[in-house]
Parts: C-alpha cells; sequence; structure tokens
C-alpha cells in the first residue's frame, strides 16, 4: 500500500529537547524513549554476546542506535546481572541472545559471609561497561543524555541467592533478605559512583519489586528503603532519575513516587491515565508501548495507533510525559518497528492536538 | 470415625496450607494417617482445599509470590506423607501434563506457580524444570504420552522456543496428540494464536482455567 506519510524530522537534539520541554518552553516533539536494550547489537552488525565484555563495541553500537533512530535517552545496557556477576553469580553468555542467570552467587545462607560489594573497576564486564559509557558520553553526550542501568538491590538479591530462595525468605527469614539487600546497595552505590565519574547518569530498574512477585507490604519493607538511598545518591549529584518496574506496579506507585523518583517507566500491565490521575502531579510518567505484542509483532499502523492512545492518555501529564516501550524492546525488534514509534511522536508534534489524535 | 470429626483433620489441613504452616500440615497428615482416614480425601479436601484457597487469595492480591510457596511448601509436606497411602483406583488415568520453561530461560517462579496449582487442581504434572531444550520437551511429552504440554518463559529472547516446540510436533506428525498451552511475561493471545498454541493464559490461575476448559473441566481422563 503507498504510504503518503510526509518526513517528520526533528528540530532539536534530544538534551535541547528535554531541557526545554521540562520548562514548559516550545518543543518540537515529545520525548521519545523505545527502551533499545542488546537491539543495539543488530544496528552495528554484530553478536548480541560481542556488547557485554567490550567496551568499544558496546559504546559504538549505542551511539549507532541512538544516530539511526534519533530517540532521547542512551541507555547502556546489556542484561541485568552484571552486578550480581561481579559478586559471584554465574551468567550464561549464548552467543546472540540476552544473558541470562545461570546460578546465584550463593546457595545457601552460609555463602553470605563470602558475598563482597563490587569494585567496579575490576568485577564482572562492569570496567566494559564503563568504558562504554565514558565513549558514548565523548562520542554524543553533548547531545543525548547518557544513563546506565542500575538493578535494584532487591532484584540483585535474588541473583545472589535464587528468586525462589528470596521469596522465601521474605517471609521466613527477613534478616537475611536485608543482609543481601544491603550488600547489593553497597555495590549499586559502588557502580553508580563510577558511572558519574565516567560521565553518565544511572536509570534504576527492578524488575522484582513488581506487584505481580511481592505485596506493596514486602516493597515497602525489602525494597523502598534501597531504592531511596539510591534516589538520594543520584539527587546528591544534581541529575534527575527514572525508576522501571516491570509487571503491575500499581499499588506501588505512591511508594515509587516517595523514593524521590523524578521519573516513573510504567510496564504494560500498567493504565498510563489511571497513573496520571494517581500520581502525575507527583512525577513525570513513562511508557508503556507493550514490548512484544505491539513493537516486536505488530504493524506500522499497530505501532501508531499505540503510540497515539499512549499519547492521549498521559501528553496532559502534570509532571510531563514521555513515550516508550512498557520494558526493554526484545532484541530482535524490527528497526521499522523502532521508526515507527519515533514518527508517530514525531507525526504528533507539539503541542499535542487532542482532537486530532481522537479522530484515529 | 463419623464425618463430622473427619472434617475437623480436613479443614485443619486445609488451613494449614492456607496459613503457610508446614509443620502443622505434617502434623495433621500423620494424624490422618495413624486415625486410618481416607488419604485421598484428606488430600483433596484438605491440602488441595487449602491450595485452592490459597490461589484465590492470589487472584485477589490478597497473596502475592512468597505466600503462594510457602503454601505449596505446606501442600507438597503433607502429599510427600498421604500420597503412599492413596488407594490404587485414585492414582490412575488423571490428564497429564508436561511442564517446562523453555530453553534459554532460567526463570520459573511463574512455571512453579502454574505446577502447584496444576498438582492442586488434580492434574498428572511432570515437571521438566527450566531452560528446557524443544525436542527434549517434545520426546518426553511423546514417551510419557501426554495430554496436554505447558510451557512458560519471562524473557523475550526465548519466545522463539516454544513455536520450534510446535513445529517439532508437527514434524513428527503428533500436533494433535497434544493441547500445547503457552504463558509468561511476554506472552501475548496474540503470539499464542500466529504459533500456532492451542492456548494462552496471562497468569497461573488463568492457566487452570484454561486446562480444565480445554479437557472439558475433567481432570480425569
Amino acid at each position: 500500500m503507498h504510504d503518503p506519510k510526509p518526513l517528520y524530522i526533528d528540530q532539536l537534539f534530544p538534551v535541547q529537547r528535554l531541557a526545554a520541554y521540562a520548562k514548559g518552553a516550545p518543543v518540537d516533539r515529545l520525548p521519545c524513549v523505545p527502551i533499545v536494550g542488546n537491539t543495539a547489537a543488530r544496528i552495528l552488525g554484530v553478536k548480541v554476546s560481542a556488547l557485554r565484555n567490550n567496551g568499544k563495541i558496546l559504546a559504538d553500537a549505542h551511539i549507532a542506535s541512538y544516530r539511526r533512530f534519533g530517540y532521547d535517552n542512551i541507555r547502556v545496557f546489556t542484561d541485568l546481572y552484571t552486578i550480581a556477576e561481579g559478586m559471584g553469580a554465574k551468567v550464561r553468555v549464548p552467543e546472540d541472545e540476552t544473558a541470562f542467570l545461570g546460578e546465584p552467587a550463593i546457595q545457601d545462607v552460609s555463602g553470605i559471609a563470602n558475598l563482597k560489594p563490587v569494585d567496579p573497576y575490576s568485577d564482572g564486564v562492569l570496567p566494559h561497561h564503563l568504558e562504554a559509557i565514558e565513549r558514548v558520553v565523548q562520542e554524543v553526550g553533548d547531545e543525548v543524555p547518557v544513563t546506565a542501568a542500575l538493578t535494584g538491590p532487591f532484584t540483585n538479591a535474588s541473583f545472589l541467592i535464587g528468586a525462589v530462595t528470596l521469596s522465601r525468605f521474605v517471609l521466613k527469614d527477613p534478616a537475611t533478605v536485608h543482609k543481601l539487600c544491603k550488600l547489593s546497595l553497597e555495590s549499586a552505590l559502588a557502580y553508580a559512583e563510577a558511572i558519574f565519574a565516567a560521565g553518565g547518569t544511572p536509570s534504576l530498574t527492578d524488575a522484582m519489586s513488581s506487584s505481580t512477585v511481592i505485596s506493596p507490604k514486602q516493597f515497602e519493607e525489602f525494597s523502598f528503603p534501597y531504592l531511596k538511598i539510591l534516589v538520594d545518591y543520584i539527587h546528591s549529584k544534581s541529575k534527575p532519575v527514572t525508576l522501571h518496574i516491570c509487571g503491575k506496579t500499581s499499588p506501588i506507585w505512591d511508594k515509587m513516587a516517595d523514593t524521590g523518583a523524578d521519573c516513573l517507566s510504567i510496564d504494560n500491565d500498567a493504565d498510563l491515565l489511571e497513573a496520571k490521575k494517581k500520581i502525575g502531579h507527583r512525577v513525570r510518567l513513562m511508557g508503556n508501548v507493550h514490548p512484544s505484542a505491539i513493537m516486536l509483532q505488530g504493524s506500522r499502523q499497530d505501532i501508531r495507533r499505540e503510540v497515539f492512545k499512549c499519547v492521549l492518555a498521559a501528553h496532559d501529564n502534570p509532571c510531563g510525559f514521555v513515550l516508550a516501550s512498557g520494558c526493554s524492546l526484545p532484541t530482535e525488534t524490527p528497526l521499522q518497528n523502532i521508526d515507527a514509534m519515533l514518527d508517530a511522536v514525531r507525526e504528533i508534534g507539539y503541542p499535542v492536538a487532542v482532537e486530532d489524535l481522537d479522530a484515529q | 470415625m463419623n464425618e463430622q470429626t473427619e472434617q475437623l483433620y480436613f479443614t485443619a489441613l486445609s488451613d494449614a496450607v492456607l496459613n503457610m504452616e508446614e509443620d502443622t500440615a505434617i502434623n495433621i497428615a500423620h494424624k490422618v494417617i495413624a486415625e486410618k482416614i481416607d488419604a485421598y480425601r484428606a488430600i483433596e479436601r484438605g491440602l488441595v482445599d487449602g491450595m485452592n484457597r490459597a490461589g484465590k487469595f492470589f487472584e485477589d492480591e490478597e497473596y502475592f509470590i512468597p505466600e503462594i510457596l510457602l503454601c505449596s511448601d505446606a501442600m507438597y509436606a503433607g502429599l510427600n506423607i498421604l500420597n503412599p497411602h492413596i488407594n490404587r483406583e485414585h492414582q490412575r488415568s488423571r490428564i497429564k501434563i508436561i511442564i517446562a520453561v523453555v530453553e534459554g530461560d532460567t526463570h520459573d517462579i511463574g512455571k512453579n506457580l502454574v505446577k502447584t496449582l496444576l498438582d492442586a487442581a488434580g492434574f498428572e504434572v511432570i515437571d521438566l524444570g527450566r531452560d528446557v531444550p524443544p525436542s527434549k520437551i517434545v520426546d518426553i511429552a511423546i514417551i510419557e504420552q501426554a495430554d496436554a504440554i505447558a510451557l512458560s518463559t519471562l524473557m523475550t529472547t526465548t519466545m522463539d522456543g516454544m513455536s520450534e516446540v510446535i513445529q517439532l510436533l508437527q514434524q513428527r506428525g503428533q500436533r494433535e496428540s497434544f493441547q500445547v498451552i503457552v504463558g509468561g511475561g511476554p506472552i501475548s493471545q496474540g503470539f499464542a494464536d500466529r504459533i500456532g498454541a492451542d492456548g494462552y493464559a496471562p497468569n497461573a490461575p488463568a492457566a487452570i482455567k484454561l486446562l480444565n476448559k480445554l479437557f472439558g473441566k475433567n481432570t480425569y481422563a
């Protein structure tokens, strides 16, 4: 079918756009972040495993991906396990797929004595990631914010002893959970400091804190205090921070905002309109096009429709809105689908004309 | 022993599961045996009833993964004691389900949850664990003459393994022998349709309802 779509071209660099948007000054379009992870390998034409332990390739992939799509935030990320790996967890690295946890760092409580917080300059692949951050900042840091994924302490704790064991301990042995979270927090703080030293900003991601996994009360006890310390630390460097929690999160939105995070990235299990009503006056919202059902499998039209739906729901969020995927994109997300997301946001432009969106 | 007294034991077992009290479940299970109460009924009306109540709590978001894990610990502790005492007639011809997390994914909380609820719902479950190659899933399903295959993944990177299972079944001319259902974080109904699965469930209780529907609400073959 012939597509008469005109070309929409960005007028601003991401840093300009975000700064203007934050002040309520005119911008060319809403900020847009398809959360690109290992798809970056596809842009550079390398295997996924090539990114993880090579700072130059990881940097080149993310720079190439940013240049190709023009999105508003680079996030240096390969998988959630880099800190846990630095603390002794075994990570399995398929040649051309995302790495995954092979074995937790310890098998039982007795192993805790041997756990130490990471040294980001020597442990696991962290030095490579720091090198990548430094290179990306050097190359495009004046155009686009450069962040690095920092796994939340509760989630990291699950990689240290295993998610099932940690879940049981939440009820049976809370003291051990706190010990593992504290160790994870120390690691996270050390890595955060190193991320700043490399010129980047940490971006928090905390899958296990989801209300799909633990109760709001358990979140408050085992996850919130540690996230808050991390947010406070990032703020002490005068930087804003985004907090992403996967899956269902509506029962903990208030608490997520209480961490002080500037932006909450919510998954497709959550409703943007409801989020706007409940916490939109406190935090910026980011979300939430379905990463697999729409971004991986959808057509250009599906993506346009979903982008319009999200923008309609949250463009007038009092603390601002970033159109994004609900979670990291699957590696094999078609590149033209990522283009389609950006194009839809460009087509909408700014200020958003609600009647045009409604008519779609 | 009269029915009323028996029911006290069943209720105690059910409560032990719901309240996550593994030791209580073990103690009462021993008493059930000592009192010569029918083990099968104690499982059905006690342990399974408790797990069903826990599943309802999970659906209603009163219980979360940690609670359900401890409920299932209590259920299995009781089952270990009662199972050897079940009459033979109850041990046969249940709907047999192969469950696995596909290769490349080591997340198995969701799969374990489905397995627990399947056990509680009376299905016979063969758990192949996590990170399982598609060919192994198909081999075992055929050898075991299973009725259904339930596949789970949490990661978008491993979704393709699900469609590989279905393709392998087709290649071997065995596709019609099994109901194949899929679930997990990145999976959607659209994905299930696309790979030709027989059903999709967004969470563990829904997986049980789906299988009940596929097999006409009857867990016995």
